[in-house]
C-alpha cells in the first residue's frame, strides 16, 4: 500500500526533473475542462496556448521557455483546492492562472498566499477578489463586475430611463457580486429594482423561477448566468413567452462567441458591458484575431480568450522588469504595470491589483455583437476598496 | 481463555499496529524528501478514515446503515471553521466541533432511531440533505462558495507545541487522534455494553429477552458515531483552510461508505485501511485517468458480492490463526508449569 | 379583484402547470423505483443511472437517424434484457445473505458508480442538448407553455394509466402481486417467482429508461443527470408509500406542486430543503408512507 505512495512520489519527481533541467517557467493552469464551464476553460486554453507559443518563438521570458501545466478545476472549490495544492507543491509552478469560478479564485488565492506564489485570474468577475477580499498575491487582468456595470448602466440611462429591473444571477460569489454591482449602478441612474433571485449553477430548468419573474412585472431583466446555463435560460425564456416584452441585459460572460450560436434567436437584442469585442479596430487586434482563429480551428476569441492571451504578456513584462521570477520582486513589478494587449493598453492598479481598461457596450443584432457605446478606463474602474495593502 | 470476539479484536489491533507503523514511517520519510502534497493528502485520508470509522460503528456493529454520516462531519468542520475564524485556538475549535456534533447527534438520533432498516438509511440521508441545503443557501455561512479565511493554528500539546501548517506535525497529530479514537472505540465495543450493541446486529428481537433495552444502545452508538465524525470533521478546516457544503453532500457520505465496505466492515480497522486505500487509489489512478470511479465501483460491488469482510477479510483469518496458536502455546506452558 | 384574477391567470396558473410537468416527470422515474421496492424489497440506488442510460441511448440512436417517437418505444424495450441480466446475475446473489435491504442497496449503489463512469467514458463528461421533438409554444388562456411540456403531461398520464392497468387489472399483474404478498404461497400455486422478480426489475428499469427519453429534451443529457432527479423520486416513493403506484402518483404531483408554489411564495432555492423535510417527517411518523404497498393495499 505504502509503496503506491512512493511509486507516485517517485514518478512525479522523475517527471519534474527534465522540466527543471530545461529551466522552463512553469505556469499552472487551473481551469474547468469539464462541466458547465468547460467552454470557458476551452477559451482560456486557446488564449494561453497561443500566447505561450508566441512568447516561446520570440525567445521566451528572461530567456526561458514557458510551459503550461493543466489541472481540471471542475468549477468546484473543494476539488480545485486539491488540484491547486498539487500544482504548487508537486508541479512546483512559478505562477498560476486560469481560475474561472469566483469562489475558486478566492479560495485558491488564499492558498497562493500560503504557498508564497502569485496568481492572476483572467475570468472571475466578483468585485470582492480585488476589493473587500483582496490578496497581495492575487491579480486580475480582466474587467470586474463593477467595471462592466458602469458601462452597462450608462447604456440603460440613455436607452431605458426609469426601467423596472429584475435580477437573476447564479447562486454563488460571482452571481451575488454581479447582481449587487449592477443593481447599485442601475439604481444610481434612476432604475427601480423589482426583485432578484438566484439559481444554482448548472440548473436544468429555469422555468420554476419564471413565476417570481412574472409577478414582479419588470421591463428589464439583468442576468449573470454563463456558459451552458445561459443557453438553457434564454431558450426557456423564449419558449415560455417571458422574453416577449423584456429587454435582457447581462454580464460580459452571459452571451459570448462561444455560446451565441447555441442560443440562436433568443440572444437577439441582448446588451452587455464588456472589456473585449471582436470588432475592436486596431492592427494589433486584427493580427491577434487571425492567429487566434488559426489556433482554435476557426473559433472567435471571446473576452476570456482575449484576457487569458494577455495575462502571459503581463507576466513577461513584469518578469523582465523585475529581472527575476522571485515572488516579492515580481509583485512589485506587477503593481502599476502597463502593458499592451489586443484590447489596447491595460494598467494594473497598485492599490487593489485590478486591471484598468477601456470598456465597451455591445448589443446582439442579427446574431452578431455590435458596439453601441464605450466608457474610458478611468470612468469605469470605480473606487479602490482593498484595505490589505 | 480467550473467546472468538477477543481473538477477533486482537487481530484488529495487530492490523492497526501495522497501519500505524507504516503511516509513521511514511510520514517521516515523506517529510525527509521534502514532500508536502502527499503528506497532506495522507493527512486528509486519515481524517476521512475517522468518518469511515464512525459509519462502521453503526453498520458493522449495530447493523444500522447511515447514508448521511457526512452531516456530522460537515457540522464539525463548519463549527470548527467558524470558531477558528474568530479565535485561532486548536482545542477550542475541536471542542466546539465535538460539542456541536454531540448535540446534532442527539437530535439526529432521536429522529432517526424511531425507525430501522431501510427507513433508517433513508432518514439519515434526508437529514444530511436538509442541513446541506440550508448551509448552501445561507450567505452568512458562505453559501455555495464555502468559508475561507481560516488561519493556520498552533496545536499546544502540553509538552510541545506543533503547527497545523507543518505537514509532518499535523500528520502526526491526526495520526495520534485516530489512534485514540480507535483505542477508545475498541475499548467501548469490548465492554459489556459494547457486546449488547453487537448483539443488536446479530438478532435484535432477542436482545429484550436478555433484559436489555434495544433503544438505548442504538442511541448511544448513533451519538458516539456522530461525535467521532464531528471531531474529525473539526480537523478538516485546519488542514485545508476551507470548508464548503460539498462536505455534507451524499457523495461525501457515499465515499465514506465505500471505504468501509472495501476495507471491511465490523472491524473498525478495516474502515481506516479502506480510507487510506481509497484516497491513495484515487490519487495514483487519478493522475493517469479521470475514470477511477468505474474501478472503485467494481471493487465495491465485488466486496458486496464476494468479500463480505472486505480486503481486511483476506488477511485477518491468517492473523487470527496465528493468535490462536500463540494463545494455545501460552496455555500449554501455563499448564506445564502448574503441576 | 382584477389584480387577483390577473395573478391567478398569469402567475399562479403557469407556475402550477409547469410544476405539473415536473411532477409527471418525477412520477415516471418513481414508478419503476416503487415497483422494484414493492416487489423485490430492493432500494434500487442505480435507478437514476438507468434513467441516464435511457437518455443517452436515445441520444446515440437519434444520431443514427432514428425518429424520436420510435425511440420512445424502442429504448425501454432495449433496457428490458439489461434489467433481467442485472437482477439474475447481480442482485439475486445477495437476496438471502444477511440484511436484504442493506446488501441490495449497497450493491446497486456500486452499480450506479460503474454505470455513471461508463457513460462518461463513452459520451464524455459534458452536457448534450437534444432538439425538442415538438418545438414552439402553445397559448393557453393568454399564457405560453412550450408544446413539448404539454405533450409530456399527456404522454405521462397515458404511461401511468397503462402501468396501473398492467399491475392491477391483468393476470400478469395478479401474479406479480401474489409473489409480492407471499413468495412461497405464490410459488406453490405455480407462479414462477424467479421470472416474476426478473421481469419486475426489468420493467422498472425500462420505465426509468422511458423517463430518460421523455425528459432529455427538457433537462439536457449528461452522465450525472440521474443524481438530482433520483433524490426527488426517492422522496416521492417514500412519501407515497414504498411499493404503492397510486401513492407515487399522488405524492409526486402534490410534492412538486408544493415546490412550485413555495418557489413563488418563499424562494425557489428552498424547494429541495422543503421536500426533504416532508420526507423526514413522513419517515418519522408514518414510515410506511401515505398509501400501502403493492399486494398489501
Amino acid at each position: 500500500m505504502k509503496t503506491k505512495f512512493w511509486v507516485a512520489l517517485a514518478t512525479t519527481t522523475a517527471l519534474a526533473m527534465p522540466a527543471l533541467a530545461q529551466d522552463a517557467i512553469r505556469i499552472g493552469v487551473l481551469t474547468p475542462l469539464s462541466g458547465t464551464y468547460a467552454g470557458i476553460g476551452q477559451q482560456v486554453r486557446w488564449g494561453l496556448e497561443l500566447a505561450a507559443q508566441e512568447i516561446n518563438t520570440s525567445g521566451g521570458i528572461l530567456g526561458r521557455p514557458v510551459t503550461l501545466i493543466y489541472e481540471d478545476s471542475q468549477a468546484n472549490p473543494a476539488v480545485a483546492m486539491q488540484r491547486a495544492e498539487r500544482l504548487f507543491d508537486v508541479e512546483n509552478v512559478d505562477f498560476l492562472t486560469g481560475t474561472v469560478s469566483s469562489g475558486v479564485t478566492l479560495a485558491v488565492g488564499e492558498l497562493a498566499e500560503r504557498s508564497g506564489r502569485l496568481m492572476a485570474t483572467t475570468v472571475s468577475f466578483a468585485d470582492s477578489i480585488t476589493g473587500a477580499r483582496c490578496s497581495p498575491n492575487v491579480f486580475r487582468v480582466n474587467a470586474r463586475a463593477g467595471q462592466q456595470s458602469v458601462a452597462l448602466a450608462s447604456w440603460l440611462a440613455a436607452e431605458r430611463p426609469d426601467a423596472r429591473v429584475f435580477y437573476l444571477g447564479p447562486d454563488y460569489e460571482m452571481g451575488r457580486s454581479t447582481v449587487a454591482a449592477f443593481r447599485s449602478n442601475a439604481e444610481g441612474v434612476g432604475a427601480t429594482s423589482v426583485g432578484e433571485t438566484f439559481a444554482p449553477l448548472d440548473s436544468a430548468d429555469y422555468s420554476q423561477y419564471f413565476g417570481a419573474l412574472r409577478s414582479a412585472r419588470p421591463d428589464v431583466l439583468y442576468t449573470s448566468v454563463a456558459g451552458n446555463d445561459t443557453v438553457r435560460l434564454f431558450t426557456q425564456l423564449e419558449d415560455f413567452g417571458v422574453r416577449a416584452n423584456l429587454t435582457v441585459l447581462g454580464a460580459s460572460g452571459t452571451v459570448t462567441s462561444q455560446n451565441i450560436a447555441a442560443i440562436g434567436a433568443a440572444a437577439e437584442g441582448f446588451v452587455t458591458g464588456v472589456g473585449y469585442s471582436t470588432l475592436i479596430d486596431t492592427p494589433e487586434h486584427t493580427a491577434f484575431l487571425e492567429s487566434f482563429r488559426a489556433a482554435s480551428g476557426g473559433a472567435d476569441p471571446d473576452l476570456y480568450g482575449a484576457d487569458s492571451y494577455g495575462v502571459l504578456f503581463a507576466y513577461q513584462a513584469a518578469a523582465q522588469m523585475a529581472g527575476t521570477t522571485d515572488t516579492d520582486a515580481l509583485r512589485e513589478a506587477f503593481r502599476g504595470l502597463t502593458w499592451n494587449t489586443p484590447q489596447g493598453v491595460k494598467t494594473i492598479r497598485a492599490g487593489d491589483h485590478q486591471a484598468m481598461q477601456q470598456m465597451y457596450v455591445v448589443r446582439v443584432e442579427g446574431g452578431e455583437f455590435r458596439i453601441v457605446g464605450n466608457v474610458s478606463a478611468a470612468d469605469a474602474i470605480g473606487d479602490d476598496l482593498c484595505e490589505r495593502f | 481463555m480467550l473467546d472468538r470476539l477477543d481473538i477477533s479484536l486482537r487481530a484488529n489491533h495487530v492490523l492497526f499496529v501495522i497501519l500505524f507503523t507504516a503511516a509513521f514511517v511514511f510520514g517521516v520519510m515523506a517529510s525527509m524528501t521534502g514532500d508536502r502534497f502527499y503528506l497532506r493528502l495522507a493527512t486528509e485520508a486519515l481524517i476521512l478514515s475517522g468518518l469511515a470509522l464512525s459509519i462502521d460503528i453503526l453498520l458493522g456493529f449495530t447493523g444500522l446503515l447511515s447514508l448521511g454520516q457526512a452531516l456530522f462531519f460537515g457540522v464539525g468542520a463548519y463549527v470548527s471553521a467558524l470558531v477558528l475564524r474568530e479565535v485561532p485556538s486548536f482545542w477550542l475549535a475541536l471542542g466546539a466541533a465535538s460539542g456541536a456534533s454531540l448535540v446534532a447527534g442527539v437530535v439526529g438520533g432521536l429522529i432517526a432511531n424511531r425507525v430501522r432498516g431501510v427507513y433508517f438509511a433513508l432518514i439519515t440521508f434526508g437529514m444530511a440533505q436538509i442541513v446541506a441545503k440550508i448551509i448552501y443557501n445561507t450567505r452568512s455561512l458562505g453559501a455555495s462558495d464555502g468559508l475561507i479565511g481560516i488561519p493556520v493554528v498552533e496545536i499546544p500539546l502540553g509538552f510541545v507545541t506543533l503547527s497545523a501548517g507543518n505537514p509532518l506535525e499535523f500528520f502526526l497529530v491526526v495520526l495520534g487522534g485516530i489512534t485514540l479514537i480507535y483505542a477508545g472505540m475498541s475499548y467501548v465495543l469490548s465492554s459489556p455494553f459494547g457486546r449488547v450493541m453487537i448483539a443488536l446486529k446479530a438478532n435484535e428481537k432477542r436482545v429484550p429477552y436478555l433484559g436489555y433495552s434495544t433503544w438505548a444502545p442504538r442511541m448511544v452508538a448513533y451519538v458516539l458515531a456522530a461525535v467521532i465524525a464531528g471531531t474529525v470533521g473539526g480537523l478538516y478546516p485546519m488542514l485545508r483552510g476551507f470548508v464548503s457544503p460539498e462536505l455534507m453532500f451524499f457523495s461525501a457520505s457515499g465515499d465514506a461508505l465505500i471505504m468501509v465496505i472495501i476495507g471491511g466492515s465490523g472491524t473498525l480497522v478495516g474502515a481506516i485501511w479502506g480510507a487510506i486505500l481509497l484516497v491513495a487509489f484515487k490519487s495514483v489512478v487519478g493522475s493517469w485517468t479521470e475514470h477511477h470511479l468505474i474501478i472503485v465501483g467494481l471493487m465495491f460491488m465485488a466486496a458486496v458480492l464476494f468479500m463480505k469482510r472486505g480486503l481486511i477479510g483476506l488477511v485477518k483469518p491468517m492473523i487470527e490463526r496465528r493468535l490462536v496458536r500463540i494463545e494455545a502455546a501460552r496455555e500449554m506452558r501455563k499448564e506445564g508449569k502448574a503441576p | 379583484m382584477p389584480d387577483i384574477m390577473d395573478y391567478l391567470q398569469f402567475i399562479l396558473a403557469p407556475q402550477m402547470l409547469n410544476g405539473l410537468a415536473l411532477g409527471i416527470s418525477v412520477v415516471l422515474v418513481a414508478l419503476g423505483l416503487t415497483i422494484i421496492f414493492g416487489l423485490l424489497d430492493v432500494i434500487n440506488m442505480s435507478h437514476g443511472e438507468f434513467y441516464a442510460v435511457g437518455a443517452f441511448t436515445a441520444l446515440a440512436l437519434s444520431a443514427l437517424g432514428l425518429n424520436y417517437w420510435v425511440l420512445l418505444a424502442l429504448v425501454p424495450i432495449l433496457l428490458l434484457p439489461v434489467g433481467v441480466l442485472v437482477e439474475r446475475y447481480l442482485i439475486r446473489r445477495v437476496y438471502d445473505g444477511g440484511d436484504r435491504h442493506v446488501s441490495t442497496l449497497l450493491l446497486t449503489f456500486g452499480l450506479a458508480l460503474v454505470i455513471e463512469d461508463i457513460l462518461k467514458i463513452i459520451f464524455g463528461p459534458n452536457t448534450h442538448r437534444p432538439a425538442t421533438p415538438l418545438p414552439g409554444a402553445t397559448e393557453i388562456l393568454g399564457v405560453f407553455i412550450p408544446t413539448y411540456r404539454l405533450a409530456l403531461i399527456g404522454i405521462g398520464f397515458v404511461v401511468i394509466a397503462a402501468v396501473a392497468l398492467v399491475v392491477y387489472r391483468t393476470r400478469l399483474g395478479a401474479m406479480v402481486r401474489a409473489a409480492s404478498y407471499d413468495r412461497n404461497m405464490a410459488a406453490s400455486l405455480g407462479v414462477r417467482v424467479g421470472w416474476v422478480y426478473s421481469g419486475a426489475y426489468a420493467f422498472g428499469i425500462a420505465l426509468a429508461g422511458l423517463a430518460g427519453v421523455l425528459l432529455a429534451p427538457i433537462y439536457s443529457v449528461f452522465p450525472t443527470m440521474g443524481h438530482d432527479f433520483i433524490l426527488l423520486a426517492v422522496t416521492v416513493v417514500i412519501v407515497g408509500g414504498m411499493g404503492s403506484i397510486w401513492g407515487a402518483v399522488v405524492a409526486g404531483i402534490s410534492l412538486t406542486q408544493v415546490q412550485a408554489i413555495s418557489a413563488l411564495i418563499i424562494s425557489p432555492v428552498w424547494g429541495d430543503a422543503i421536500i426533504f423535510g416532508v420526507m423526514v417527517v413522513v419517515l418519522m411518523f408514518r414510515p410506511q408512507g401515505i398509501f400501502g404497498r403493492i399486494g398489501h393495499a
